[in-house]
């Protein structure tokens, strides 16, 4: 949120001024047994659609996450079109819809039914593809940076969410072809604003959304650096998602955008992120991922000095 | 028959004629030098060992039989007084008392009397002296009451940054704070370093734990009650301080001579002028800062009125450039009007006007903006009755009325000119209560205290109440309908009655065991899912959806001073608070600018046990006192770590507390204090889970707080300097001293903290992303500091 972003930001002085310090550790941590993680956000753009199940780690395993491998994915859409996922044999536990010439993967107003048997358990989930609006404009402004004279040039989409509300979306960026995906860079919208408590129905999105398609990086002195300079391209995506996928997103984006330093007398506790994918037998392995099929608006744009 | 009946009628007839008439003797206690009435002073008639305390006003009344008596006033800090009084008519008799020194050489902690500890039904309270609160080495050498009430037993905070403090496991939102009888919503400056409290304008802070007496009510925890200074009445004098991240200065002295007085206090901070020529944010137009003024008049009309004016204004300020900011602050005054009905019926009327605010605002110009204040405001009404029926009995009774306001957020954004108004109707609420109680002393061994508080809480129109979905616990609920009430309607309302009672059985001349019941309910609910409470906390009434907490507390205690002179004093307290309705949140849960706030709470029940040891020695050039507080504080709440019981945040086992002072010479002296406590809960992973290229930590066993950061401990020391008495072999005007202060000696880096993230480096396709575990410490280095004090 932005109030969130701004207080870190000159948070971020207080702390030197009160001498604060911040030491990476290895705490020691409670042993688990690994639980499935079923990576199932699924779109209308052209091209392949990719399910990915893996299981999770031990919080300090930093390799890549084991694929599970032998899974029967297939997802069915309720005028009962099935769409079945194979396994990528190249990349253990990618499973893949291919679709056929001009076909893309579902329909607005649809529901769908996620099915997943693995090693004799069945999991399963249900969503349903939302509305989008167009994208109007992208346009680039320069700007004195807030707390400092250095300019800074930032991106920003224009876009209007439909009347009627319950929308939500995701909006995901790639920076010259690639997709930003820090969690300080989760941009999602209820309606046209940050809630459903906040009545933003049938309006142009809040500047914080529309600005919340700039990239976050730092030099090596941790400055923070200009997300665009000349030549640099941005293309905007706008993905429609459930309720419960806005729900869950906000949560992703609580529990893993930790800036660090003062912010923290602001973060929240440590909770787990809220799944709508189900083990059938309740009794069985657990599960964490997301399930979500989203009708997607893009529309890009270079910034020229 | 008629012989019975005979002898009735003769012994009422005469019984009048052998009773000796009593009289009541009162008066008001003062400080001689300022005319500072005195709270607490002790009034003692060696002839019948009958004693009273001077109430918050300095008043006291004794009523006993027609003779002559001495009578002996004390208190802690002044020369003793004895008078001899011939009581064969009512007598009001002001007590001046002679200060010992004026020097900052005392260092007391409740010990207003010479027995006190032992020999008053009260327990679970601790009585801080603004000369102990100066001489606590702190932060910044900057004197500072809830810094200081820190090192009491039970007492705790979660950590530095972390505003508020935490008392026998409870809530931050769970302790009533007044300043001169108002209430007071946020009592910290700059993140919980500094507190709303001006010392110089500070006479008298107490804190009640258990035990609280039935004229307090609305909170669940504690009652923290600080007096202002009245203002010198005798004469000018102007206090104040140069410290190393803000100034004070107040004035106060006579407008009319002992008859009216004021006090002016004021301080401001000024980090962000030392501070701007390093960084750039404070030369375009950013700030940090915060001050305080605070004021009060009185008014002694004459013998039997008395009129007091207070009133406090602060706020924190934060601004990232000239239009971007933050701010908060409190707002109160209180108006108070002390009548002497008749020799022993004192009542105080007051009334209260309170506001606790704060406001962001971001946006390069009007057309692009967005702004969001939010506010919690309330009026009070509240008679006082004290009926000093006779020597064993001391009656109080009277009211309190509320009406609350509250604005859950007024926020508007403005896009491209274009407002858009995403406020969140205002909640108006009324609170009332009526109470009753009795300290009564049955005789030489036993005293007990018991009353009775009814309150009763209105929800009241306009508003909107919605309705929620039952679901599975832990998960947002969602809104089924919604009703809209006009003004003037009801839209919930709850009411409750709260029981007090406590007791003393006095074991020997110089100890007592003690023991007590009090069941406390708050209407009121401080929500805040953060690390720790910080000031965007809202506060919430009680609703059709939100009951109201309700905490039964047990407190069984030994006292017992010790040594010739009764310089010791050790105590031991074992409590037991069962709570009710305590508020939790839903994993995700969206607390702020959220309308419908309330389907992401929870309910669940409390329990917070532990035993308080204490040692102290009062008087002499070494003195201090150590305290121990062995604890457990817990939640269960259904939807939260597997419906079992849990620690709460604030949850500590072991916390000790060590102060010591010591007079060097007449001149130097050294004060340091040294704490140790367990590490608070904190949540911990066991597993990452890997989602649209985003590591995101996960507890595979679904717990709450299972683990302890580690432990917390700290020395703090101070020296201070006496400025010169005499001046070319004349009594110098002018007083001063220096504290040369070192917070946290050897450099411990206490954990604020720990949390888990991914690195935030970008991560190349298909290479893993690595996960990090950081701590925390909001202060991790030695802080020294200089700090002037005069006085002239």
């Amino acid at each position: 949120m932005m109030y969130k972003l701004k207080c870190c930001i000159f948070l971020g002085w207080i702390a030197i001024l009160f001498l604060s310090c911040e030491n990476k550790i290895n705490p020691t941590l409670e042993t688990a047994n690994p639980v499935y993680v079923v990576d199932a956000w699924l779109n209308n753009k052209p091209g392949p659609q990719v399910i990915v199940l893996t299981k999770s780690q031990s919080y300090f395993d930093n390799t890549l996450p084991p694929g599970v491998s032998g899974a029967l994915v297939q997802v069915s859409d309720d005028k009962g079109k099935v769409y079945t996922f194979q396994e990528n044999s190249a990349i253990q536990g990618n499973y893949v819809w291919t679709p056929a010439t001009n076909e893309v993967f579902g329909t607005v107003g649809y529901k769908y039914q996620l099915n997943i048997q693995i090693a004799g358990e069945i999991l399963t989930s249900t969503s349903r593809m939302g509305r989008v609006p167009p994208i109007d404009s992208i346009v680039y402004d320069t700007d004195k940076r807030t707390g400092s004279n250095d300019l800074i040039t930032r991106g920003q989409f224009w876009a209007k969410d439909p009347i009627g509300s319950g929308d939500a979306y995701w909006i995901r960026t790639y920076k010259n072809g690639v997709l930003l995906s820090k969690p300080v860079e989760i941009n999602i919208a209820y309606d046209a604003g940050f809630s459903a408590g906040g009545v933003t129905d049938g309006v142009t999105f809040i500047t914080p959304i529309r600005r919340g398609i700039n990239s976050s990086d730092k030099d090596a002195n941790d400055k923070q650096l200009n997300p665009i300079v000349s030549n640099d391209s941005l293309n905007v995506q706008i993905h429609s998602i459930t309720v419960e996928a806005f729900n869950h997103l906000n949560q992703v984006k609580v529990q893993t955008n930790r800036p660090g330093g003062f912010s923290e007398l602001f973060s929240r506790p440590l909770a787990n992120v809220l799944t709508n994918i189900q083990n059938v037998n309740t009794q069985g392995t657990n599960v964490q991922g997301f399930f979500n099929v989203a009708a997607v608006s893009m529309s890009g744009k270079r910034f020229k000095k | 028959m008629p012989r019975l009946i005979f002898v009735a009628i003769f012994l009422l007839v005469t019984c009048p004629v052998f009773a000796q008439e009593k009289f009541t003797i009162n008066g008001i206690i003062k400080d001689a030098s300022n005319g500072e009435t005195l709270i607490g002073a002790t009034v003692f008639i060696l002839e019948t060992k009958n004693g009273a305390t001077s109430n918050e006003y300095g008043f006291y009344s004794i009523t006993i039989a027609s003779a002559t008596y001495t009578m002996r006033v004390s208190y802690i800090g002044f020369h003793k007084i004895s008078k001899i009084v011939v009581l064969d008519k009512n007598i009001q008799q002001n007590v001046d008392l002679i200060p010992e020194s004026e020097q900052l050489q005392e260092v007391v902690v409740q010990a207003e009397l010479d027995q006190a500890n032992v020999q008053n039904t009260e327990m679970s309270t601790n009585k801080l002296e603004m000369k102990t609160i100066l001489k606590v080495p702190t932060l910044f050498g900057e004197a500072d009451v809830v810094r200081s009430l820190l090192l009491l037993p039970g007492v705790s905070t979660v950590g530095e940054g972390a505003s508020g403090f935490n008392v026998r496991g409870g809530s931050v939102g769970q302790n009533l704070i007044l300043l001169d009888e108002a209430p007071v919503y946020n009592s910290s400056h700059l993140f919980g370093f500094f507190s709303v409290f001006n010392p110089d304008a500070v006479k008298d802070v107490k804190l009640y734990k258990g035990a609280i007496p039935s004229r307090y009510g609305g909170r669940l925890a504690s009652i923290l009650d600080v007096r202002m200074k009245d203002g010198n009445s005798k004469k000018f004098e102007t206090t104040g301080g140069i410290g190393s991240i803000f100034s004070r200065l107040a004035v106060e002295g006579p407008i009319i001579k002992d008859k009216m007085s004021f006090i002016v206090a004021a301080r401001r901070s000024y980090i962000d002028v030392l501070a701007r020529p390093f960084v750039p944010l404070l030369q375009n137009g950013g700030s940090l800062n915060f001050y305080d003024l605070t004021l009060k008049t009185n008014y002694n009309i004459n013998r039997k009125n008395r009129l007091y004016l207070s009133a406090y204004f602060g706020r924190d300020n934060f601004k990232f450039d000239k239009t971007q900011g933050f701010n908060w602050g409190n707002a109160t005054t209180s108006l108070r009007w002390n009548h002497l009905f008749n020799e022993r019926l004192f009542s105080n009327l007051t009334l209260i006007y309170s506001k606790y605010d704060y406001a962001l605002q971001f946006g390069k110009d009007e057309s692009n903006q967005f702004s969001w204040n939010s506010s919690i405001s309330n009026f009070i009404i509240k008679p006082q009755f004290t009926y000093f029926i006779n020597s064993k009995n001391e009656l109080n009774f009277g009211g309190e009325a509320t009406y609350y306001t509250f604005e859950p957020a007024n926020a508007v954004g403005v896009t491209n000119g274009k407002a858009v108004d995403i406020s969140i109707d205002r909640k108006y609420n009324l609170e009332t209560a009526l109470y009753i109680g009795n300290n009564q002393k049955l005789n030489d061994v036993l005293s007990i205290d018991y009353g009775l508080r009814f309150s009763y809480f209105q929800y009241l129109g306009p508003g909107t109440a919605y309705f929620y979905n039952d679901t599975i616990p832990g998960i947002r609920r969602t809104v089924t309908g919604a009703k809209k009430y006009k003004s003037g309607e009801t839209i919930a309302t709850y009411n409750n009655f709260e029981p007090r009672f406590s007791f003393k059985i006095q074991t020997s001349e110089t100890s007592a065991v003690k023991g007590s019941y009090n069941r406390m309910v708050q209407y009121l609910h401080l929500i805040s899912n953060t690390t720790a409470s910080n000031p965007l906390d809202v506060w919430n009434p009680s609703s059709n959806n939100i009951k109201p907490q309700i905490a039964d507390q047990y407190t069984l205690g030994y006292f017992r001073d010790l040594g010739k002179a009764r310089q010791y004093e050790v105590s031991a307290e074992v409590y037991l608070r069962n709570t009710q309705n305590q508020i939790d949140y839903i994993n995700g849960a969206d607390l702020l600018i959220n309308r419908y706030l309330e389907g992401d709470l929870l309910s669940g029940q409390g329990r917070a046990y532990g035993v308080e040891t204490y040692f102290q020695k009062k008087t002499g050039r070494l003195t201090g006192w150590v305290s121990y507080t062995l604890g457990k504080s817990e939640l269960k709440v259904n939807g939260i770590n597997n419906d079992q019981w849990y620690n709460t945040r604030y949850n500590q086992t072991h916390n000790l507390k060590v102060a010591a002072f010591y007079d060097i010479n007449s001149r130097w002296s050294v004060a340091g204090n040294f704490v140790y406590l367990s590490g608070t809960p904190t949540t911990f992973p066991t597993s990452r889970v890997i989602e649209q290229g985003i590591l995101i930590p996960y507890n595979a066993n679904d717990s709450r707080n299972n683990v302890q950061l580690p432990s917390y401990h700290r020395l703090d020391v101070s020296f201070t300097l006496l400025g010169k008495k005499m001046k070319n072999g004349k009594e110098r005007k002018n007083s001063d001293y220096w504290v040369f202060s070192i917070y946290n000696l050897y450099a411990r880096r206490n954990p604020f903290s720990i949390y888990f993230s991914q690195n935030d480096q970008r991560v190349p396709q298909g290479q893993p992303i690595q996960s990090q575990a950081t701590q925390l410490s909001i202060i991790g280095t030695i802080v020294p500091s200089i700090s002037y004090n005069f006085k002239f």
